[in-house]
């Protein structure tokens, strides 16, 4: 079974939800043989995702049988579901059974509040080793999604439990989306060590939040910035939370500042903080920070993981060879995935990338080889830990707009530049509502003309 | 401005509502873009504007329009 889930004790708490549902590691794997039972052929299967056990326990099944999820928000905006659907044509749904009935399709299984719908899509083929399938930018307008390969959530859940040193003692506190890359990569290495996952779907700034961890002893928390600043303004530093060892990061930059609080708050406490860094195309995690280095190395992402190696390409992209360097960040190890995918026929693409993936931003490495993010290559941001494509966002709105538009921002706050006025107010919220994001993250200035060179591209310096 | 008016125009921002909205009705769970992001922006504007800082059990049960006030009351912005 998918992490040798079924070499664990049948009675140790699996998975807890927070809306009511517990499963030991007996249940998963019976609900995983039940799965087993209704010979599903090899196909695509969207999983329209809850932070529940029933979306979760799908996706360990299916990763068992070799059935092929996209893993998807259930709250996935209605136009862009529409979209992938026609492009993907998936021969099953795993659904909420409260959304069954928003779907044309025959159910063929039921368990734990999901679904398992049948559509009349046929099955066709895809390759060999695809395992997952995943969206860039946690949920980003176009289909563009990554290719996953069987080994790469194993090989990633595997090595980020070893630098962890989680145990089956351990109860991960989750309330990232399970469809989140970094989400999934907690879970899956709790569950190769036979820990527990807490599934929390309310959020960080409700009650039943923290009545939830507290009542279920959660040993570890992961967040991205966002998290840590609403922990923040809750001065979760002066909480007494005796059974929480670890705190984590990922999913972008924390200021130095935070980075610091945190570093002293663990140092103080006797826990740990642990910053690490990933990206959807390398199955989550490609560094750590181990915590005893955390006040010594602010704002670090730390060194390698276990069966990876980074490392730091100059402009004409040849590696670096020497210990202190900055360039673009590359990364090599078994958790690289395959490549993207944008049409279907791309599903029988095999390995593209072939264990090594540069990642777009630039980094530093410094004399006892740990590396820090200092800045960007490509354009994007990354809001709420999600990475989100600036030009993609652009080509989202002149799809709707059929307007003169520039993105550019940072990771607290995009800002779109157009020049027709009368669109002031509605872009943030339609760009918002297609990345179903919370509109504060985006902002519009309007200016007369948009700054371009002799070939007609803009200018993004000039749009401060 | 009042203190009145002032809440009322940070709730109507950082909903994005009109403010003929707020009242009784107006509580967490019944707004639909009434999320984490909200709640922080409501609590970061509520104490930038009224000097205030909230307790961490004030900032979790911060959860309607009216108990809001009652909140803000206990930590003396007068309405």
């Amino acid at each position: 079974m998918f992490l040798d889930i079924d070499s664990f004790d049948r009675d140790s708490s699996a998975i807890v939800d927070d809306s009511g549902v517990t499963m030991t590691y007996g249940d998963l794997c019976d609900f995983v043989n039940a799965v087993k039972e209704l010979n599903l052929p090899r196909s695509i299967v969207f999983c329209l995702c809850e932070n529940t056990a029933g979306a979760l326990a799908g996706i360990v099944a299916f990763q068992t049988v070799k059935l092929v999820p996209l893993l998807l928000s259930a709250s996935i905006d209605h136009m862009l579901l529409e979209n992938l659907e026609h492009t993907y044509t998936p021969r099953y749904y795993w659904i909420p059974e409260t959304m069954a009935g928003t779907l044309k399709g025959v159910p063929v299984y039921s368990a734990y509040g999901y679904c398992l719908i049948q559509t009349e899509y046929e099955i066709y083929k895809v390759h060999e080793n695809l395992s997952l399938l995943l969206t860039t930018s946690g949920s980003t307008g176009s289909p563009k999604l990554v290719r996953y390969k069987y080994g790469n959530l194993e090989s990633n859940a595997k090595n980020v439990a070893v630098v962890f040193g989680w145990t089956k003692k351990e109860k991960c506190i989750m309330d990232l989306p399970v469809q989140y890359t970094m989400g999934l990569n907690v879970i899956c290495s709790h569950l190769i060590v036979g820990a527990a996952v807490l599934l929390v779907k309310s959020n960080l700034m409700s009650p039943g939040f923290w009545d939830f961890i507290q009542t279920n002893h959660g040993t570890n928390f992961t967040g991205v910035p966002y998290s840590y600043e609403i922990m923040m303004k809750l001065r979760f530093t002066r909480m007494s939370l005796p059974d929480l060892r670890t705190i984590a990061q990922g999913g972008g930059k924390l200021t130095d500042d935070m980075f610091h609080t945190l570093a002293e708050y663990a140092a103080k406490t006797g826990k740990r903080f642990c910053p690490t860094f990933g990206t959807t195309e390398t199955s989550a995690r490609m560094s750590y920070l181990p915590s005893e280095m955390a006040l010594r190395k602010i704002g670090s992402i730390g060194k390698a993981i276990p069966e990876g190696e980074l490392f730091l390409l100059d402009e004409n992209g040849n590696e670096m060879k020497e210990t202190e360097a900055e360039g673009e960040l590359g990364y090599r190890g078994p958790n690289v995935t395959m490549g993207y995918g944008t049409v279907r026929k791309d599903l029988q693409k095999g390995d593209e990338w072939k264990g090594e993936y540069h990642t777009g931003d630039i980094a530093r490495r410094d004399s006892e080889g740990f590396y820090y993010i200092v800045g960007r290559k490509a354009r994007f941001l990354k809001l709420f830990g999600l990475r989100i494509s600036l030009d993609q966002c652009e080509r989202i709105i002149k799809e709707k707009y059929n307007c003169e538009c520039a993105c550019t921002g940072t990771d607290r706050k995009m800002t779109i530049f157009v020049t027709d006025h009368s669109l002031k107010d509605e872009l943030p919220v339609y760009l918002a509502g297609k990345l179903n994001l919370n509109a504060s993250a985006f902002g519009t200035e309007v200016i007369d003309e948009l700054p371009k060179n002799e070939s007609g591209k803009i200018i993004y310096t000039k749009l401060k | 401005m009042s203190n009145k008016e002032l809440y009322d125009n940070i709730f109507a921002k950082v909903f994005s509502v009109d403010k003929e909205l707020l009242g009784e009705e107006f509580v967490f769970g019944s707004v639909p873009n009434w999320d984490s992001v909200a709640h922080l922006n409501l609590i970061t504007e509520l104490e930038d504007t009224f000097g205030v800082m909230l307790e961490t059990e004030d900032i979790l049960h911060y959860g309607s329009y009216l108990n809001g006030i009652e909140i803000l009351r206990k930590s003396g912005v007068e309405f």
